[in-house]
């Protein structure tokens, strides 16, 4: 019985994404974090708890670990997951009332993906969001076949314990609920929040105790909270290394967000699509498959790699005949 | 040779060619993986040479021979970190405390295991139909690598249902998922139809048990013995510790949902109706358990129940598996209350102090005239005074006062005599669900009217052939092959 753990991504796993995928790095992390932030939002407007849309996220990334990115519109599976993770816990929402906002948070009336600071809020348009009953069977129909779909890619498993009870706990037990709590309980659950946005996917190479101790750490640090002189984190059994890296991990996520948004405009813009993504990909001169077939062109498997390879070697040495 | 249209697979000198390429480049590529290791292990060895001489150096300086600087810093620089804070600029503090119980070691949280895509169901050849009905649809299959036997359950899904696939089932899938516990029934995985563009076929493969208690019940000529009872119960009560242990609620425990196997071993299974509930408990549905096996608190409208409706159905299962017979078999809502309380008494102020707060208990009027008394001493003159302060205790009408299942493990009367049987001496009885149903010995037909059967031919010389082969005995003969 595993109330406290996750079940975790396999190195496997972690490798086909990173190399076999067609998309490159900087990319497949754009649409990670963009859609994750979408998740987030559509979390808030649905009034969901955090725990809700937090699970939604995790589950999210472990779906897209085993299906590429390109098979299905980016914000369809993060409705179909915010969907499924909200029907299986106390606070399920209705198809409708997902579709509807998710109808809002991509239309132009929205100012989520905008950069507040630059330019002025968009009017509010009501008919740029409004869903004819055409379009909501349609996204209806699209969240039913994802669940299942999801839920297949997972094996079924939507198991997903958080860290942010656990820090709760740990503070506790650390004493540090007596200085400044709300600062460093607060803190510590940002970190944790922002955690769920990383492309280095945290929480599925992490154990919860492992993110509730870094995000302590972290949160301790910058609030100047003395720590204990002892390897603490020990106690919580998370090792030092591990401990280094999710700190590290946590902490790089904003400096990165504030780069790519200056590297790839558009996700300053609106939610990444797959036609945005696939217009990147021509601009920079990459293969994008055959226009409608992109999506299993995309994750080539590495057998399907090495015959390539194995058949350009062939022509050159045809060539050279 | 090039203006032929050429096979690329055709073993010519191209193909060769490519292949010494191919090797060369293997040859190469090993040549430098040697190269690696080899310095690798040099620079192994010279480490190692470098903290024997550090360590020599080290002692030495213990020793009272001062001026070594050197020799004394680098021990310190070659310390081994077991795990480098590469990376981590603020992990100050705790520098020096490092080394001195690197050793210690850490408790691993156990694994939860990885994700992955589903198997299809051409992994399973089916062997037979179990049951087809309002739980849909059930087959004993055979695991085609492995030759396992075990059960698939299909998960019903309305296709009509514009919420997707069934909240119940997946709620099932989740919590069986999670168990590991002998008298619970083993999920082993999910596979789905062959078919993955659409998901709609989805199975349970569950691990295969080939009786259920309530056709055993209905079956069998004499009801179990004292001792045989006291193992189920335990059985029965040691998986319900462990669900509520792990916040899990059964609520449909009945005689059709619990299974034997051939080695006595009880499973609880279904969990279609189960769900996790924290503490306290939120707010539930009351629509849950088999009326026959439902609470009384259930019936009469409360919104927040706990472990015990769990409990109240351990009662009745134990009463059931006393006569054979359900023990409370209302035809509705009501006739189960009036049976309730034919059996347990009138609840009172001191029996059930917070039972008039219940939604249906408003209106509900009692008769003055029946006892407030158990009839449950009565109703079972064969059982133990332990025995039926245990059964009491079950259907005591307040949940509050019905014991948990870890209660229920420790109750004297299973310390009693007789003592609970040993599973591997269980009896075994035919399995309907294995096809061992129909064994029963069929007679002949009484001879239909008409044309007498015709004999025929038939040589019935061989029946005494071979006689001579015969070793002669005593007064009887054994063949020798």
């Amino acid at each position: 019985m595993s109330h406290m753990t996750n079940p975790l991504a396999t190195p496997d796993q972690l490798y086909q994404r990173r190399s076999f995928s067609a998309l490159p790095t900087d990319l497949q992390d754009a649409i990670f974090f963009s859609t994750q932030c979408l998740t987030q939002a559509a979390g808030v407007l649905l009034q969901l708890p955090q725990a809700v849309a937090a699970q939604a996220n995790v589950v999210l990334a472990r779906y897209w670990l085993v299906e590429p990115f390109m098979s299905h519109e980016f914000s369809a599976v993060s409705a179909a997951s915010l969907y499924l993770v909200a029907k299986l816990g106390p606070t399920p929402r209705s198809p409708r009332d997902v579709s509807n906002v998710y109808a809002y948070l991509l239309s132009a009336s929205s100012s989520f993906f905008r950069s507040s600071s630059t330019t002025p809020p968009p009017a509010n348009n009501p008919s740029s969001y409004y869903l004819s009953d055409g379009a909501y069977q349609r996204s209806h129909s699209r969240i039913l076949e994802l669940e299942a779909r999801i839920l297949y890619a997972l094996g079924f498993n939507t198991h997903v314990s958080l860290p942010h009870p656990l820090a709760i706990t740990y503070l506790q037990a650390l004493d540090f609920l007596g200085t400044r709590k709300e600062r460093i309980a607060g803190r510590a659950l940002e970190y944790l929040n922002t955690a769920l946005l990383s492309p280095q996917m945290l929480y599925l190479t992490s154990q919860p105790n492992a993110l509730a101790v870094a995000a302590i750490y972290n949160a301790a640090k910058d609030v100047g909270a003395k720590m204990p002189e002892c390897e603490w984190w020990e106690v919580f059994d998370v090792d030092r290394e591990e401990l280094g890296f999710l700190v590290v991990g946590m902490r790089s996520v904003e400096g990165w967000a504030r780069k790519m948004r200056e590297d790839i405009p558009r996700m300053a813009e609106c939610m990444l699509t797959r036609r945005i993504v696939e217009n990147e990909m021509e601009r920079r001169g990459l293969h994008t498959g055959n226009g409608h077939g992109v999506s299993s062109a995309y994750t080539l498997d590495p057998e399907a790699e090495l015959a390539r390879k194995m058949d350009e070697k062939i022509a050159q040495i045809e060539e050279n005949d | 040779m090039s203006t032929m249209a050429k096979s690329r697979w055709a073993d010519d000198t191209d193909d060769a060619a490519l292949e010494a390429q191919l090797k060369k480049e293997k040859e190469e590529r090993k040549r430098q993986k040697a190269d690696k290791a080899r310095k690798l292990e040099e620079e192994r060895l010279a480490r190692e040479a470098a903290a024997a001489q550090a360590a020599k150096a080290a002692s030495q300086g213990e020793q009272g021979e001062g001026g070594q600087d050197d020799a004394n810093n680098a021990p310190r620089a070659k310390r081994r970190r077991l795990s480098p804070d590469r990376g981590t600029p603020a992990a100050g503090p705790a520098h020096e405390s490092a080394n001195s119980n690197s050793d210690s070691k850490l408790l691993r949280f156990e694994g939860g295991g990885t994700f992955g895509r589903c198997r299809s169901v051409e992994n399973y050849d089916k062997l037979n139909d179990i049951e087809e009905g309002a739980y849909g649809w059930v087959a004993r299959a055979q695991e085609a690598a492995t030759g396992k036997v075990v059960a698939l359950k299909r998960l019903k899904i309305d296709t009509t249902d514009r919420s997707g696939l069934p909240v119940t089932g997946l709620r099932e899938i989740q919590i069986l998922k999670d168990c590991d516990h002998r008298n619970v029934v083993k999920l082993q995985e999910v596979v789905v139809g062959e078919d993955t563009s659409r998901i709609e076929n989805i199975f349970l493969v569950l691990e295969f048990v080939e009786h259920d208690l309530k056709s055993i019940l209905e079956d069998m000529p004499e009801p179990f013995l004292a001792s045989e009872v006291k193992t189920l119960l335990l059985q029965l009560a040691s998986g319900v510790a462990y669900l509520h242990d792990n916040y899990i609620l059964h609520r449909d425990l009945k005689t059709s949902n619990l299974l034997l196997n051939n080695r006595g071993q009880l499973k609880i299974a279904d969990f279609g109706m189960a769900r996790y509930v924290g503490d306290p408990p939120p707010k539930l549905t009351q629509l849950v358990v088999t009326l026959w096996y439902r609470a009384p608190e259930l019936l009469l409208g409360a919104a927040r129940y706990a472990q015990a409706i769990d409990m109240w159905s351990i009662g009745c299962i134990f009463g059931e598996l006393l006569t054979r017979e359900p023990l409370l078999q209302g035809k509705n809502e009501v006739d189960e209350l009036t049976k309730i309380f034919e059996l347990c008494g009138i609840p009172t102020e001191d029996s059930w102090p917070s039972f008039r707060r219940l939604p249906n208990a408003r209106a509900l009027r009692l008769p003055k005239t029946t006892t407030t008394k158990s009839l449950i001493r009565a109703k079972f003159p064969l059982l133990t005074s332990a025995g039926a302060s245990l059964l009491n205790g079950l259907l005591a009408l307040d949940p509050d006062c019905r014991p948990t299942a870890k209660d229920m493990l420790e109750h004297e009367y299973f310390r009693q005599d007789p003592k609970p049987k040993q599973e591997a001496m269980f009896p075994t009885f035919p399995s309907k669900a294995g096809q061992e149903r129909r064994r029963r010995k069929t007679t002949p037909n009484a001879p239909i009217r008409g044309q007498a059967v015709e004999l025929g031919a038939v040589d019935f010389s061989g029946i005494f052939s071979g006689r001579d082969k015969e070793e002669r005995g005593g007064g009887f003969s054994l063949r020798m092959v």
